[in-house]
């Protein structure tokens, strides 16, 4: 496609994570490092992935449940790796709490944690984006454009665009609630997260059917819409909540 | 509210990284956007540079031969940098520093209006940008000489001085990257050994260099670039109120950060003692990887800090001094 369209196509997978970068995160700079961290520990997650898959791709079958299977490990994974990232944040906040002390500043604040959160998740994100999206974009630049049998009513790559910018909302902001739900302890936030990315994996499924696209996408964006809903409800009760005893837990 | 840590935290990482990051990001782009769009259209002869003296690749020898080409090129390449890094100790010993800061200007200049002339005409040829020679002579040449005022003098906007040192990192990375392929990876890891080796090891040419600096409290007349660390409010002090700072190094006189405080006067009588100690805090390293075009070697601001102990029963005040470090 034109460059100006690959532009268009970049933007519309990552604009929203670019404002959310620009507006929140680049403000503080251990932000910064946390979403690098974490775009680099997805990745290193994808790189694992593949490497078990390695031996069964390329996955020469017609019938939708190989790739079921392939979709559900890789989610189980990356949600087992979320515990990990728990755990070592943990860590960090002890280290970042006894710092703190050190220099008598206040210690971390509930609105910190959940910005601390909330970079790990838009880290997740545009590593999603970037590997899903704007991989298939760079190569592709020239006169024509793509379109796909199975959905041939929009070019391919807006189609990847769409369906990547779905994810990064529901990346971005799952992270939220499972931060929350772990260090609260509420079960129900604690399984929302793994559930809703394999649900949304589950769904992209729809788009193997012929003309699949025109449900799926749908149903993917009220996943995602779910989950922001759901993130912006937990935020409010929690920092109300918390409004009385100055913000800190 | 108080502001929390997190809004300070890590701020001197950054600070190194984001520069280093939009270097390379660029670089990416300037050599996908002027790569030839096919392989074979590369120039027929391969430009001989100073890193390709011993052994010209050519697509058609062996593994074997092009390693033993490529290891032959960077270390000539090696030698002749850590020639020339030993020939500025040497002068800069014997205080020849006004050679020194002409030449470093001249060699600014120089790799701004040559290198970066070629790929400024490189990118008007690939996009065919319709603009005549006197106008892109004339921005060149601007382009040239703020850099250099930018680099070497005062009174310019530190960010116009930050994205000349990074222009100069993109420039010379691409003109590196020119290079034929093997003798380009073999080179880039012999640089960094060199690097290493040069800074840390007891014998090597830049650690004499900033010890020679350090010693003559001086700073070197080389390109820097600066992060602009941050204030550290450190009050150490047992006694009076007055704080303390750090001196933030920048040259010839315009002092962008804070004065440094000396005691100056003791309105007691009998000896009370403040003793003023330098310490330097942090040292600045900026070193992107390919930027190894310049012979000129580089080190990093030492950020001194002055911590001043208080005798309890004294009363002194200090006088706040401009302190300009002299280039």
């Amino acid at each position: 496609m034109t460059v100006a369209a690959g532009i268009g196509y970049a933007l519309l997978a990552l604009g929203p994570s670019l404002s959310l970068f620009v507006s929140v995160i680049s403000k503080k700079p251990f932000l910064i490092l946390t979403v690098l961290s974490s775009t680099l520990l997805w990745l290193t997650s994808l790189i694992v992935l593949s490497a078990l898959w390695r031996g069964f791709l390329p996955l020469k079958s017609t019938s939708w449940w190989p790739y079921g299977l392939l979709i559900f490990t890789s989610v189980a994974f990356q949600e087992g790796l979320r515990v990990f990232v728990w755990k070592g944040y943990m860590r960090l906040e002890d280290i970042l709490n006894t710092f703190a002390d050190k220099v008598s500043k206040p210690r971390l604040y509930l609105t910190d944690k959940m910005q601390i959160a909330l970079a790990g998740g838009l880290g997740h994100g545009v590593a999603h984006a970037v590997f899903f999206c704007l991989s298939l974009l760079t190569p592709a630049f020239g006169p024509a454009t793509f379109f796909v049998d199975r959905c041939s009513q929009i070019p391919f790559f807006l189609v990847s665009a769409i369906i990547a910018l779905a994810f990064v909302t529901i990346h971005t902001f799952s992270m939220v609630i499972a931060f929350s739900g772990y260090a609260e302890g509420n079960k129900v936030d604690q399984f929302f997260v793994p559930v809703v990315h394999l649900v949304a994996g589950m769904v992209t499924l729809i788009n193997f059917a012929s003309g699949g696209c025109v449900i799926g996408i749908p149903l993917l964006y009220f996943i995602a819409i779910l989950t922001l809903i759901h993130c912006g409800r937990m935020v409010w009760r929690r920092l109300i909540g918390n409004g009385r005893t100055q913000g800190n837990l | 509210m108080e502001s929390s840590i997190l809004e300070s935290i890590g701020v001197d990482i950054i600070g190194v990284m984001s520069p280093v990051s939009i270097c390379m990001l660029l670089v990416v782009f300037l050599v996908y956007s002027l790569s030839p769009s096919s392989p074979f259209s590369s120039s027929s002869t391969p430009l001989r540079t100073a890193a390709n003296l011993v052994y010209l690749e050519t697509p058609s020898d062996s593994a074997a031969q092009k390693l033993e080409g490529a290891l032959l090129n960077a270390l000539v390449f090696v030698i002749l940098i850590a020639l020339v890094t030993f020939l500025l100790v040497v002068l800069y010993y014997y205080n020849f520093t006004n050679f020194l800061k002409n030449y470093m200007r001249f060699s600014a200049f120089f790799v701004l209006a040559t290198m970066g002339g070629s790929i400024f005409l490189s990118i008007i040829q690939q996009f065919s940008i319709p603009i005549d020679s006197i106008t892109c002579f004339l921005l060149l040449f601007n382009f040239t000489v703020v850099g250099v005022l930018s680099v070497f003098s005062g009174g310019i906007p530190i960010l116009f001085r930050q994205a000349y040192m990074v222009s100069l990192g993109i420039i010379v990375a691409a003109w590196f990257a020119k290079l034929p392929e093997w003798t380009t990876w073999v080179l880039l890891v012999a640089l960094a050994v060199y690097d290493l080796v040069a800074v840390l090891a007891p014998g090597g040419p830049l650690k004499l260099l900033v010890e020679l600096a350090s010693n003559r409290d001086d700073e070197l007349p080389a390109l820097v670039y600066e992060a602009r660390p941050t204030v550290l409010g450190n009050t150490e002090n047992r006694g009076s109120s007055l704080g303390v700072l750090v001196g933030g190094v920048s040259d010839s006189g315009s002092v962008e950060l804070q004065a440094v405080q000396r005691d100056n006067l003791n309105q007691t009588e009998g000896g009370n003692r403040s003793d003023s100690e330098y310490t330097a805090v942090e040292v600045l390293r900026f070193r992107d990887e390919d930027e190894s075009g310049r012979d000129e070697g580089e080190s990093s601001p030492l950020v001194g800090y002055s911590r001043e102990k208080y005798s309890p029963s004294s009363e002194i005040v200090g006088i706040f001094n401009d302190c300009s470090c002299c280039i």
